[in-house]
């Protein structure tokens, strides 16, 4: 019985899935597993009788793990006590592997003395690489989440208020954790009086676990920003609801796109439009107006004469206005060629006087760059833009004032035209409709000279801004770029 | 009489007002409204110069003007357009032999100068 037992403990040592060595007083090994000749990658008969620190730590000299077994094996205190540690060892084909150690003194009590020590070493090698990499994982993680900047993530509870505001939220709200953290959601949802659709959304999550939307925020600042929004149920082990978690991504620079597709779009429309319109319009006006000059020449009373030259020029409003929208319409790509952009303005200059100006004193400052490259252009269309800008802002001086007129290369990249008046202004809701065909803010405009200007300007891939203050004046900025 | 001038617009009221505009100028006119029948007046008729719609209704006015310069050379034509700003479509028509065009945007004052014009310039380089 008893040696049955002897042989199982024999047999369950020897194949152990940890390391056991069993050590006389001085660490030479008197005994080791197979585990041990397995991870160390060496017979037991080149273990057996050598020391442990030799076979185990050939190539580490290693203070700590002798002075250890120092104190273990120490005699003077009675105190014994199993000591843990972990170290590298060189192991199998010379990789090196991290072992948990454990090592007991024996005592032996008839000499009052440690006579050897049992040594237990787990392989953890495999269980800590994981530990690394999810280490690294998560700092990465970590990494990348403070590095996005357009999305937030924040976590509520079923009270409506934020328990988690994480990845990119401070960023993106203006608040931080610690002022928002317990504070009800709606802080983040609502805009002024409108009322918030944070309810429905709530809803819809609960009822469908997860909803995605584009809405409205805003930021500590009051700003607002438009986001896409998901929200997904916050579940927790056992699958109870304990709140929602909302991933908002900051979609302003798509929706400015949009916008400006939708400009565009809704322009290539209007002009499909006045330009189909034109075209119906312009053979009756042509037969009217042909009709009419025939008429002219017939014996007529004074007062029909009088009647029929009212008819006349009215008649030659309406075909200037469909020559415009025409003009307007046309899809013509510029006639390019080489131009100077100084001396094209210069050309345009004395034609500002020929229309129909205000009497006011108007001064004209040039500050022309000099050795200006060339822009790629069509001469006839840039001086249309030119004039445009410049006889609104003779219209905008009824009580005189300056135009400036600079011109810059910018970085060899492009020449840079502003056209500086002293005028009444934009107000600041007209700006974003300047450009629309048909707008005007003058009794008599057609709406259509700046819509053009922005044509002429998008076809020679430059671009056109405006900046304005009412009764400070009206900046220009074109950009042609260089051949 | 001035010239002889075939008109070819599928609109009436257009083509009267250049019938009656040319008749004025002392022209003779023969108008048609389409560019099957103007090709039949060019074979049996012999005209100083053709005004044509460069927008109609079956033959476009480009294909009636290839079909005249297959078999009149230098006879001059002269197109209306009421695309005042339609470049490609005046740039083909002088691909194909056009001696000018005259715009429906135009005064009436001016096409006729810019007609006569046109005509007199073909005339004198031997229409090509």
């Amino acid at each position: 019985m008893g040696m049955d037992i002897r042989e199982k403990l024999s047999d369950l040592i020897e194949n152990a899935a940890v390391l056991v060595l069993y050590l006389d007083r001085n660490g030479n090994i008197l005994f080791c597993n197979k585990k041990t000749e397995d991870v160390i990658g060496l017979n037991r008969a080149d273990i057996l009788g050598r020391n442990w620190l030799e076979i185990l730590f050939k190539y580490t000299n290693n203070i700590m793990i002798k002075e250890m077994f120092k104190a273990v094996m120490d005699d003077s205190t009675s105190y014994k006590r199993t000591k843990d540690f972990q170290c590298h060892i060189l192991g199998a084909n010379g990789i090196t592997r991290l072992i948990s150690w454990n090592i007991t003194p024996i005592f032996n009590k008839n000499t009052q003395t440690t006579e050897a020590s049992a040594l237990f070493g787990h392989d953890i090698t495999e269980t800590e690489e994981r530990e690394t990499s999810k280490k690294n994982i998560e700092d990465s993680l970590k990494n990348i989440f403070s590095s996005i900047k357009e999305y937030s993530l924040y976590v509520i509870n079923l009270d409506g208020n934020i328990t988690y505001f994480g990845m990119g939220s401070e960023t993106m709200f203006g608040w931080s954790k610690r002022d928002i953290i317990f504070k009800h959601v709606n802080i983040l949802h609502d805009i002024d009086e409108t009322p918030s659709n944070l309810p429905f959304i709530l809803e819809q999550a609960r009822l469908f676990g997860k909803y995605e939307t584009e809405t409205e925020l805003v930021t500590k600042n009051k700003e607002i920003i438009p986001v896409n929004l998901t929200v997904n149920q916050f579940l927790d082990p056992n699958g109870k609801l304990i709140g929602y978690i909302f991933i908002a991504k900051d979609i302003t620079e798509r929706k400015k796109l949009e916008y400006q597709i939708f400009q565009t779009e809704k322009l290539v429309a209007l002009g499909q439009l006045s330009a189909g319109m034109a075209h119906e319009i312009n053979n009756p006006l042509f037969v009217i107006s042909g009709r009419l000059q025939m008429l002219k020449n017939e014996k007529l009373s004074q007062k029909v004469k009088d009647n029929l030259a009212l008819i006349d020029s009215q008649t030659d409003r309406i075909r200037k206005l469909v020559d415009r929208i025409l003009k307007f319409s046309r899809k013509s790509t510029p006639n390019l060629e080489p131009i100077d952009v100084n001396e094209a303005i210069e050309q345009v200059l004395p034609l500002v006087n020929y229309n129909k100006l205000p009497a006011a004193k108007i001064e004209i400052e040039k500050t022309f760059a000099k050795n200006m490259p060339p822009v790629k252009g069509d001469l006839h269309q840039l001086q249309e833009v030119f004039l445009n800008i410049l006889i609104n802002a003779y219209q905008s001086m009824p009580n005189g004032g300056i135009i400036k007129i600079i011109t810059s290369n910018f970085k060899n990249l492009y020449a840079q035209i502003q056209i500086v008046d002293t005028g009444v202004g934009i107000p600041a809701h007209n700006l974003k409709d300047i450009f629309m065909p048909f707008f005007s803010t003058k009794n008599d405009g057609t709406g259509l000279g700046l819509s053009i200007c922005h044509n002429i300007i998008k076809n020679h891939n430059g671009s056109i801004e405006l900046e304005s203050q009412v009764n400070n004046g009206t900046t220009f900025t074109i950009k042609l770029p260089f051949i | 009489m001035l010239y002889k001038i075939l008109i070819v617009d599928d609109e009436s009221p257009v083509r009267e007002l250049f019938e009656d505009l040319f008749k004025k100028e002392d022209c003779q006119v023969v108008g048609c409204a389409s560019g099957e029948e103007a090709l039949v007046h060019i074979k049996k008729d012999t005209f100083d110069v053709v005004l044509l719609d460069i927008k109609l209704p079956g033959m476009s006015g480009l294909e009636v003007l290839k079909n005249i310069r297959d078999t009149h050379k230098n006879l001059p034509v002269v197109m209306i357009t009421g695309f005042g700003y339609d470049e490609d479509l005046i740039a083909k028509s002088k691909q194909f032999g056009c001696s000018g065009y005259i715009g429906k945007n135009m005064p009436v004052a001016q096409i006729i100068v810019t007609f006569k014009q046109f005509v007199k310039n073909a005339k004198e380089k031997g229409c090509l």
